[in-house]
């Protein structure tokens, strides 16, 4: 879309300590190029990710939220991301039935060893989330 | 066991005053939960040990100033103190389900009675009514006799009565039947084998019982209802800018959260002071928007409870009938609540062996997400 060429998406990023941030970590160290456009918050697991803090941003008007995590089978709590997995199929279902676009909020699996794989799942967002366009929510001051 | 209460002079309040003071008396519970009448015709719940109190009973009047459930959360806790029997209708049988998977009620000692629901009104409607002269109960029961719905004075059921398609419930040890049954001669029930030898029932089988068809003819109409109201809802929240539009008249008064017998929380985030924003927080965002709501994050809370309970909403509509606004709060989360529900096959209130959808998970489920596309 050539109007929203110019437009650079603001991303929250929920990252999990023990993998995706460090694995975020490793992209850095790594000195591997991705868009700056993700404002990264560390948890210490994406089970500890309330759908509250997916919510407060989206409806205040941010682009895109991400929520990374380690593998199915790898948690560090043995089963965070797999609670995490059912919380993010029930909002995806809210937010598609209430008229919200569910394609701006991620969820992926990033280990500490896959740098690579963060820097390119970022890259990937950004484009995506350019071509949905601004959240409309952003301009939207009656919620 | 199916039998039959008899009911004679066709006083069929009578009838069940008899059934439920042989609880007891014979010593089968010490207490019971049900609607008592005051002496202004206001229907209010209660939990009654004297026998002679259920001279006040009525579980027929239409109306259900509380869902059960919460009520008997509070009198049964983790450990119930007593034996005690509770009359519920069938939402509010279903919502005290899920409240025990929730650890907020527990069944232990609790004999479960629910008895059909052709509908209910609003309190409001339902009050002016009785003081407009009395309520007619036998017009009220055979409009269940035919699975019509009952009107009031020209007034329809709750909304939610009206797309209500569990009308009747099969999990309690006591199931009394109203839905194609002739009540002039006796109350059909279905009883628990164990209950009613303490009791001294014995089983009556009824001449002709019209209840499954009935209820089948009816739930069928609701369901066409229901379908074609949650999908209305569903349309309108695509294509009107989302979700937002239906809470602009929203006051805050968070009723429709006290009202709701999933809600449990003692402390909701939304009563702390986490949406306590300093002043400069309103100015920042008031610039960047050109203008901001007033009290702010009136969605967030909407959404943040159709997050909490949707997956657990028996649809029972307290919600709405909280409402000092008209929202159409427990249309619009049922509509929501559906889509979630059907995510995981999760029917609330449906059995007690089903765990709850966000507490339980399987490793090779879902696989694809959070993978790359």
């Amino acid at each position: 879309m050539s109007e929203n060429q110019n437009f650079e998406p603001r991303i929250i990023a929920f990252l999990c300590n023990w993998c995706t941030y460090t694995g975020a970590d490793l992209a850095g160290t790594s000195r591997l190029q991705y868009p700056p456009n993700i404002r990264v918050i560390r948890t210490m697991c994406s089970g500890a990710v309330d759908p509250v803090y997916v919510l407060k941003p989206l409806l205040d008007g941010a682009d895109g939220i991400l929520i990374g995590g380690c593998h199915p089978g790898d948690c560090h709590y043995q089963t965070g991301n797999y609670k995490t997995r059912r919380r993010y199929v029930a909002l995806q279902e809210i937010l598609k039935t209430a008229g919200f676009d569910e394609r701006r909020v991620w969820l992926h699996w990033i280990s500490a060893s896959e740098g690579q794989k963060f820097a390119e799942t970022v890259t990937q967002m950004v484009t995506t989330i350019k071509e949905l366009g601004p959240n409309p929510m952003y301009a939207n001051w009656a919620v | 066991m199916k039998s039959m209460l008899p009911v004679q002079h066709s006083d069929v309040l009578e009838a069940l005053r008899g059934f439920l003071k042989s609880f007891l008396e014979t010593g089968t519970v010490d207490a019971l939960y049900v609607p008592l009448e005051t002496e202004k015709g206001a229907i209010v719940p209660a939990l009654v040990t004297d026998p002679a109190r259920l001279e006040h009973l009525n579980p027929f009047a239409p109306t259900m100033p509380i869902n059960g459930a919460r009520a008997v959360s509070a009198l049964t806790g983790k450990h119930p103190p007593a034996h005690m029997a509770v009359l519920l209708r069938p939402c509010e049988l279903r919502a005290l389900v899920e409240l025990v998977k929730l650890q907020q009620a527990s069944l232990e000692g609790v004999t479960l009675i629910s008895m059909d629901c052709p509908g209910t009104f609003e309190l409001a409607d339902y009050s002016a009514h009785k003081k407009n002269g009395g309520f007619d109960l036998p017009a009220y029961l055979a409009a269940a006799q035919t699975g019509q719905d009952p009107v009031l004075d020209g007034l329809a059921l709750r909304n939610a009565c009206q797309m209500c398609v569990q009308p009747v419930s099969t999990q309690a040890a006591v199931s009394l039947h109203l839905f194609g049954a002739d009540l002039s001669s006796g109350i059909p029930l279905e009883i628990d084998d164990e209950l009613a030898g303490k009791l001294e029932i014995s089983p009556v089988a009824a001449e002709a019982d019209h209840h499954k068809a009935v209820v089948e003819q009816l739930t069928a109409r609701r369901k066409q209802l229901r379908e074609k109201e949650l999908l209305t809802i569903r349309m309108q929240m695509n294509s009107n800018g989302g979700i937002a539009g239906f809470f602009d008249t929203c006051i805050r008064c968070h009723n429709c959260m006290t009202a709701c017998p999933i809600c449990y929380c003692k402390t909701c985030l939304f009563r702390t002071a986490a949406f306590d924003h300093e002043p400069e927080h309103y100015m920042t965002a008031a610039h960047r928007k050109g203008a901001v709501r007033m009290l702010g994050d009136t969605l967030l809370f909407h959404m943040t409870r159709m997050n909490h309970m949707s997956a657990s909403c028996v649809s029972c509509g307290m919600c709405t009938s909280a409402c000092p606004s008209d929202i159409q709060v427990g249309a619009i989360f049922s509509a929501v609540g559906e889509q979630v529900q059907a995510a995981f096959s999760y029917i609330p209130g449906r059995d007690l062996a089903e765990p709850l959808p966000l507490i339980t998970f399987q490793a090779n489920e879902w696989t694809e997400v959070g993978e790359a596309k």
